[in-house]
């Protein structure tokens, strides 16, 4: 066995090779029985323990966090499985501020220390004062943090020195100097250009060596001095010459290859093996396992995640039977986070809420809005035309597609509506269409990967995959996604039940609860001020009624309920004021009202909150309502009191969302460099 | 000689900054011909959290943060110093070969030149590349001694560079500079410890201020002066010798050094990350009096 080379400063792949041997156990629970395979848990837990043990100070329990550059990093997935699996608030560097020589976490509650940090951004991008500072990923003044000691970085600053493959043929006269010992495993065979020697055989010998450069470099890759053309060899021979010391030369060998899975049949496949270990105070904690990495097709030995490698779990198999370790301490939910929720968790968490019930409203009017479209059978009478256009203008209002229908000269519109309605489905770019909203909510979950359970994730996956599969479809034509609508509909439903059923009632959820339940007010009352503000014919709002109520999931309800035909006043009645309704505005303001109670909030302040305030006077707006004067047809021909109440409350709605944007998720001004 | 040397910077924002973070590297760090006689350095708005340190040169910096909500941050730093002049005539002619410096600096583990190793590798605003070389290639001829090389490539430099205050900032590369021949002493610096690196030798930035001497008959202007640049290289049996392209001349008693690095990114005299702000007006005033023998 080779070494390849080493990662010192924020190796991944642990999280990865966890995750392999989770999903695999899963599937195959009985060969893991029988075959006695280590654990890795407890490599996991020495991690945990040695992330400890170098807090500074004497701090019981020191604040751990995890340092990812965030959600476009190739890593991220890696990261958050991480920080969910131990426990740890995962943050970016704009999470984190330095005050008073200490790392600081800005969570919903103020500031909390931080004591140790869990390194994910190379060290050149973690501080733009004093290192790059061009960069958007660090902590301004984190190095002057560690210069004092008062927080430790893990791995340290500086580590990354250790991955020059050009210390690799200085590995065994380092390894008998400083420990008398020869090495263990031997690395293959590495000549450094900056030597005069090692430059000649590596110039004389290119076509057979790999050419690597010593500091690793985004988008840089080793070569492979076989594939190069007579005129490449001759440039790389110039390159290196130019800067020997830049580069080494290593041995080309043929990797040994695993049995692959590759179309119903095994195929041999190149591998490498990437081990972990954990320092301790008296050695390392080796990981009993590893990650294995297969090259995309035989004979490539260029393997990588990003050039489509495999990876596989790998066991290292005991004699005995292994005892399931103590098992680590896990949060799949936010338990883990406490009040420590980093304030943009927070907000990523809202927006999640928000755009889940966008969606989820979106589908329903649109499917009931297509529905309407093609199965209706007096589709000649006026009734049913004008009936059709508010519903259509009700799409408009609700997902925030304007002009769409509300446009001028919108007649042809009105008559063909299909391609319109089809964009409000599937026009990525269009914001408030359904995939538009879908994305946003992917964006902002995957931001916070860390909090949602592997199920939950699952059917976040599902959602992504059916709205592709209705954008498909739409190639097709509308008629063809009422099916797929349906689908959706479940799924997005099954997301808000287990997320309702699975995660703790700590702040994270209140934070999607509340995005959840202004989202559904704000949708609710844009829809019956487009609908009914404009008084109609009793036949067409009543079809209206049907539309709206099978959208709101209510037309059952609503039967049970009155046993009567569909009239407006008892509609209204139901969806604005009914406290038992889910649906109805008035339940969603009441749960708003509890939600906003229980936010953190400044212990001095006895006053009311801005939040609290706001929903005050909606829900007071709400209950001195009189169905009656709703109702009332003004002289100017509209229902002024309907239109203008709801117009408030809409205001008041919209305010609130601003208001907890102000006090919870303000992340304060970008950093910019003085020059 | 003995200076005081006085050095205001000064940004005013278009929104108040309500948090910075900041290095300064003004104060002159001590060396061999150079005597720090009083030092001190005035911040406003009043830094919340204040720290000296020794950097990786041997530079001295002040690290500090401000979270008073300002729009004005202004920095003078006020110093007064003792220089030894230099031995200044030399006789180039002798002394080691430039190939036999190259020699030991890459053979020779003693610590002065593994010191002085770091200095001939790329930092991050110089690359040694082709046309550097092929620029510094006329000065090191065969069997040259490096001090003749080095002077002659100063006097080049001197002589086919045009000063030119308006044509660079910070940002431009060091192939624009060559291209085009202009530029301030910051880029002249870089230039030649570019070409002294391309023949596989060391070289560093030196930045500090020089007295300017008023026209004859006229009186000196005050704030007329300004920060300054040059470089150093390691002879082998001198030690660290400067060399000023700017002025085509070897620093003497009229020279004052604040820090030294790889290059300008080592030895910026003021950083800072800001939060808030906005827009930003700098100015930067420099005086340096001559306060006799």
């Amino acid at each position: 066995m080779w070494v390849l080379g080493d990662r010192t400063q924020a190796p991944s792949g642990a999280g990865y090779a966890l995750e392999n041997r989770l999903a695999m156990s899963r599937v195959l629970p009985s060969l893991f029985r029988d075959t006695h395979v280590h654990r890795l848990a407890r490599f996991f837990q020495s991690l945990r323990a040695g992330l400890n043990a170098v807090a500074p100070g004497d701090a019981d329990t020191p604040r751990v966090v995890v340092l990812t550059p965030g959600p476009l990093n190739e890593t991220f997935f890696e990261h958050a499985y991480l920080a969910s699996y131990l426990g740890y608030p995962l943050v970016q560097g704009d999470d984190l501020t330095i005050r008073d020589g200490y790392v600081w976490l800005k969570s919903l509650v103020g500031l909390q220390r931080v004591d140790v940090i869990l390194r994910r951004v190379d060290d050149n991008y973690c501080d733009p004062l004093e290192l790059r500072e061009d960069s958007r990923l660090g902590v301004p003044g984190l190095l002057e943090v560690v210069r004092r000691g008062n927080v430790a970085i893990a791995n340290p600053l500086g580590s990354g020195i250790l991955e020059n493959p050009g210390i690799m043929p200085f590995l065994p006269g380092i390894a008998k100097y400083f420990l008398g010992q020869t090495l263990k495993l031997n690395s293959i065979a590495t000549w450094w250009c900056g030597q005069a020697r090692e430059l000649n055989y590596v110039l004389a010998n290119l076509e057979r060596l790999v050419i690597k450069p010593i500091y690793r470099k985004p988008g840089e890759r080793s070569v492979f001095g076989h594939q190069l053309s007579r005129a490449q060899l001759a440039d790389w021979r110039a390159r290196i010459k130019a800067r020997p010391a830049l580069y080494v030369g290593q041995e080309y060998e043929s990797f040994s290859t695993v049995p692959a899975l590759v179309a119903g049949g095994y195929e041999p496949r190149q591998t490498v093996l990437r081990c972990f270990m954990v320092a301790r105070a008296d050695g390392y904690t080796l990981m009993p396992g590893g990650l294995s990495r297969s090259a995309p097709q035989y004979g490539n030995m260029m393997i990588s995640n990003q050039t489509g490698g495999i990876s596989k779990d790998t066991w290292v198999v005991a004699t005995e039977p292994q005892h399931p370790a103590i098992p680590a301490k896990r949060s799949s939910s936010l338990a883990g986070h406490g009040n420590a929720l980093p304030s943009r968790a927070a907000d990523n968490i809202f927006w999640v809420g928000r755009n889940a019930e966008r969606a989820e409203g979106g589908v329903r009017l649109l499917r009931a809005t297509i529905k309407k479209l093609f199965s209706n059978p007096d589709r000649d009478s006026p009734d049913y035309q004008l009936s059709l256009e508010t519903l259509l203008r009700c799409v408009t209002s609700m997902t925030g597609t304007y002009p769409g229908f509300f446009a001028e000269d919108n007649e042809s519109l009105l008559q063909s509506p299909e391609a319109e309605l089809l964009a409000v489905v599937a026009d990525e770019s269009r914001a408030g269409s359904l995939a538009n909203t879908v994305n946003r909510m992917i964006q902002s979950g995957y931001a916070v990967r860390d909090l949602w359970s592997s199920d939950t994730w699952r059917v976040i996956d599902e959602i992504e995959e059916q709205v592709s599969e209705a954008r498909r479809l739409g190639k097709i034509g509308l008629w063809s996604m009422q099916e797929q609508m349906d689908q959706l509909i479940t799924t997005l439903s099954a997301f808000s039940g287990l997320v309702m059923e699975s995660m703790t009632r700590g702040n994270g959820w209140l934070f999607l609860d509340i995005g959840r339940r202004l989202e559904r007010g704000l949708q609710l009352v844009s829809v019956l001020r487009t609908a009914f503000a404009m008084p109609q014919s009793e036949a067409a709002e009543t079809r209206l009624l049907e539309s709206l109520l099978d959208t709101s999931d209510n037309l059952i309800c609503y039967r049970q309920h009155y046993r009567s035909n569909l009239e407006l006043a008892s509609f209204l009645e139901l969806l604005l004021m009914d406290p038992n309704n889910p649906r109805s505005l008035a339940y969603q303001i009441a749960r708003l009202q509890e939600h906003v109670g229980k936010l953190p909030r400044e212990p001095s302040t006895r006053r009311i909150s801005a939040e609290e305030r706001l929903l005050l006077e909606a829900s007071c707006l709400l209950n001195i309502a009189n169905i009656d004067d709703l109702l009332n047809v003004s002289e100017s021909g509209i229902r002024e009191a309907l239109d203008q109440q709801l117009s408030k409350i809409y205001a008041l709605l919209a305010a609130l969302s601003d208001t907890l944007t102000a006090n919870y998720f303000r992340h304060g001004d970008a950093p910019q460099s003085l020059s | 000689m003995r200076y005081r040397v006085t050095h205001t910077t000064t940004y005013r924002y278009q929104q108040p900054v309500g948090l910075s973070y900041n290095e300064v590297r003004m104060q002159p760090r001590p060396c061999p011909n150079q005597q720090l006689l009083s030092s001190q350095l005035k911040i406003t708005p009043l830094p919340c959290d204040y720290r000296t340190r020794t950097d990786f040169f041997g530079n001295q910096v002040a690290w500090f943060s401000i979270r008073e909500p300002h729009r004005e941050f202004v920095v003078t730093a006020s110093s007064e110093v003792q220089i030894f002049p230099q031995p200044v005539q030399l006789d180039f002619s002798h002394g080691m070969s430039w190939e036999l410096v190259k020699e030991a600096l890459w053979n020779d583990r003693s610590e002065p030149l593994l010191e002085a190793r770091q200095f001939a590798l790329d930092s991050p605003f110089i690359a040694a590349d082709a046309e550097l070389a092929a620029y510094a290639q006329a000065s090191f001829t065969p069997g040259k001694a490096l001090i003749e090389a080095i002077h002659d490539l100063m006097q080049r430099i001197h002589r086919d560079f045009t000063f030119d205050p308006e044509f660079t900032n910070l940002a431009t590369p060091l192939t624009t500079v060559l291209e085009h021949r202009r530029g301030v002493c910051q880029d002249f610096a870089h230039l030649a410890i570019g070409c002294i690196r391309s023949q596989g030798l060391a070289a560093r930035y030196v930045s500090g201020y020089i007295e300017t001497l008023p026209p004859p008959g006229k009186k000196k202007l005050v704030g007329a002066d300004a920060s300054h640049a040059w470089f150093s290289v390691y002879l082998p049996d001198l030690g660290w010798m400067d060399f000023d392209p700017t002025n085509n001349q070897l620093p003497g008693d009229r020279h004052i050094i604040v820090a030294w690095g790889r290059d300008y990114s080592d030895v910026t005299p003021l950083k800072g990350v800001i939060f808030g702000g906005q827009n930003h007006e700098l100015k930067v005033a420099v005086e340096v009096e001559n306060l006799g023998a």
